[in-house]
């Protein structure tokens, strides 16, 4: 069995009162990369600062290509970071700051130019070597930061949130680089983010963390379609819940009984269904399938590819996607289907 | 076309406002310094080349016998040497503590901040007049620091430090410190601390981190804050006289003596112009140190 390049066992950090990070084990194999995906307060970031060494460890050990490092400061691990804020040395040139970590590990000094040429290539950032920081837009600034921490070839890259400072289409564009960056140079990475896409688009396994602990951890195919539990299922992807109370009849929450015919017959009692809005069909096209509900348009937005139908049934809402032009108007009552493998239900 | 004519004549009023409007806006704060800055200067430029003849305290005309006197007499020479020494290793010795100072509360989480800028500003709210009282407490034979280091064991016998040249300098180091401190958190305030943190990850330890980030960052600051205690120190009179021994003239000791004592107003004012002058010259030099790339820092 090989070594992995990075070992988490049963790693604890408390902040007071609060257990930041409660008992992760997680082991990034070579080559492999790792996104902690979960919402601000989960224990991700804390996580990762935990492998970086910038703060004390309570309770477990991390390794690194099989060598305790937990009692080692960070300026002695074989990590290296990419902040969120970039964290570049605005009196150091481009060049000069990815040629930090290379002086830092006393590599010679043409090799230190040679790696430094190679790197900014490898972000494309060849003609800005002598650039400041402040003369860089925010993109270009990352691509510094990530050519900084590429160059040290550390046993462990760690992402602490890098996109999220970025807009819209650079965080997409420089998304899609870092994963060919990871195909060509195949380095070892936790990545953590709170955004879904990044961890789907980038990652070899999602690990899914909530109040300090992971909820789960698979390919971002296997969590997407095989959630764990409620808490992964809503907070991967979109969907839609249905708060229903089955009985003799199925109610809304205030008791109005709901048009809701289900394939497989639920056990009485409160429950929550969830679908994905991308999954119900209107109309003629819900006539065959095997679930069923009546409920009335409210509103219709459009999204560019789709239109998205918020829908109501007595106090249960849903909002549905379809793409084409707009079927039904506010008002209209319709019939919304769907298949029973796109339905998760929760109590 | 007559409209494109007026519209040409708008635009180019327009263009002459806002070129005007900097020093329209400058103006109640220049006026202000003209007045009360600028004025006084230039007035005691022109008193220190006026004539001291017997008991008047100045007698109209143009000579140069007064700086002739003051770079020509050693008890004027030595004191402008001793006042230079002095604010130096005042300031030197200022920008050191402040500058540890304010690395600690920088660095410290914020819940113990704003105790030490609340001790920090103590000294502010207190008169000089009033710090001196305290050092006279502090330093004779029967004051505190005597107590405290005879008690501690440290000492056998009592000492006195009052009326040393070391009294005098620990008062002025007090006294700017504060001012020192300030600057510098201000400073470092500018840092992203996530500097220091790449740093230790690219595998640089504290102490490289700091010659290699912090230091370089903060120069400026260092020069600002160094060039502020040095004017403040050259500038004071109090203190140093009142700590100091009898034997420690400084220019402030001389110019009071010389304004009060002797009633030359004139080799007073050119005592006073040697003092700014060499402000002057030391503001250049450290601006002079400033990093050329500091202009590309954000």
């Amino acid at each position: 069995m090989t070594v992995p390049a990075l070992d988490l066992q049963a790693v604890r950090r408390v902040f007071g009162p609060v257990v930041a990070v409660d008992n992760v084990s997680l082991s990034v194999a070579k080559g492999e990369f790792v996104t902690l995906l979960g919402p601000s307060g989960s224990g991700k970031t804390s996580t990762l600062r935990l492998v970086g060494g910038f703060d004390p460890l309570d309770g477990g050990a991390i390794r690194i290509n099989g060598a305790r490092i937990d009692h080692l400061p960070a300026y002695q691990r074989d990590t290296a970071t990419i902040f969120q804020s970039g964290a570049l040395f605005p009196h150091k040139t481009v060049a000069e700051n990815v040629a930090f970590g290379l002086r830092m590990r006393k590599v010679g000094a043409s090799e230190i130019a040679d790696r430094v040429k190679q790197y900014l290539d490898i972000v494309r950032l060849s003609g800005f070597a002598d650039r400041y920081p402040a003369q860089l837009s925010g993109g270009q600034k990352q691509r510094v930061a990530l050519a900084r921490s590429l160059a040290v070839r550390p046993a462990i890259l760690l992402f602490d949130e890098p996109l999220s400072a970025l807009d819209l289409s650079l965080r997409l564009q420089l998304r899609a680089e870092i994963k060919s960056l990871h195909d060509q140079l195949g380095f070892s990475a936790i990545y953590v983010t709170h955004d879904q896409g990044e961890a789907m688009a980038l990652s070899s396994r999602v690990a899914v963390m909530r109040n300090g602990a992971i909820e789960q951890i698979g390919a971002p195919e296997s969590i997407f379609h095989a959630p764990a539990n409620e808490f992964v299922y809503t907070f991967i992807g979109e969907s839609c819940c249905l708060p229903v109370r089955f009985g003799d009849v199925a109610t809304d929450s205030a008791g109005a009984p709901v048009d809701l015919h289900l394939e497989v017959s639920q056990p009485p009692g409160e429950a929550r269904l969830y679908i994905r809005p991308s999954r119900l069909r209107f109309g003629a096209q819900a006539a065959g399938l095997p679930n069923r509900l009546k409920a009335q348009v409210d509103f219709v937005e459009f999204l560019g590819e789709a239109n998205r139908y918020h829908l109501r049934a007595g106090a249960v809402e849903v909002f549905a996607d379809h793409p084409g032009p707009a079927l039904h108007a506010a008002g209209e009552v319709v019939d919304v289907g769907w298949q029973s493998a796109d339905m998760r239900v929760f109590r | 076309m007559t409209d494109d004519a007026g519209f040409t004549a708008a635009r180019s009023t327009r263009a002459r406002r806002n070129r005007a409007a900097p020093w329209v806006l400058m103006l109640p704060a220049l006026v202000l310094v003209v007045i009360f800055f600028g004025l006084p200067t230039v007035y005691m430029a022109r008193m220190s080349f006026n004539l001291s003849e017997g008991a008047k305290l100045f007698t109209p005309g143009f000579t140069l016998a007064n700086y002739r006197n003051i770079f020509s007499n050693e008890v004027f020479t030595d004191a402008i040497w001793t006042t230079v020494k002095l604010s130096l290793m005042a300031s030197l010795a200022t920008l050191a503590i402040g500058y540890g100072f304010a690395l600690l509360v920088w660095l410290k989480p914020a819940k113990w901040r704003l105790i030490f800028i609340g001790l920090a500003l103590c000294p502010l709210l207190i008169s000089e007049i009033a710090i001196i009282f305290g050092w006279w407490m502090f330093f004779p034979k029967n004051g505190l620091l005597s107590f405290s280091l005879l008690n501690a064991g440290l000492i056998t016998d009592k000492i006195s430090l009052m009326y040393t040249e070391f009294a005098a300098f620990v008062g002025l180091v007090y006294l700017t410190l504060p001012f020192c401190f300030f600057i510098l958190l201000s400073i470092l305030d500018g840092l992203d601390k996530r500097m220091l943190e790449a740093g230790a990850d690219l595998g640089a330890s504290p102490l490289t981190t700091f010659r290699e980030v912090v230091l370089p960052l903060t120069r400026n600051g260092l020069l600002v804050a160094f060039s502020q205690c040095f004017i403040f120190t050259m500038g004071t009179y109090a203190t140093p006289s009142a700590l100091g021994p009898d034997t420690l003239w400084t220019l402030g000791f001389l110019v009071q003596e010389q304004m009060l004592g002797r009633n030359n107003w004139p080799l007073a004012s050119a005592l006073s112009m040697v003092l700014v002058v060499s402000v002057g010259a030391m503001m250049i030099f450290t601006r002079a140190l400033s990093a050329k790339r500091a202009t590309l820092h954000v």
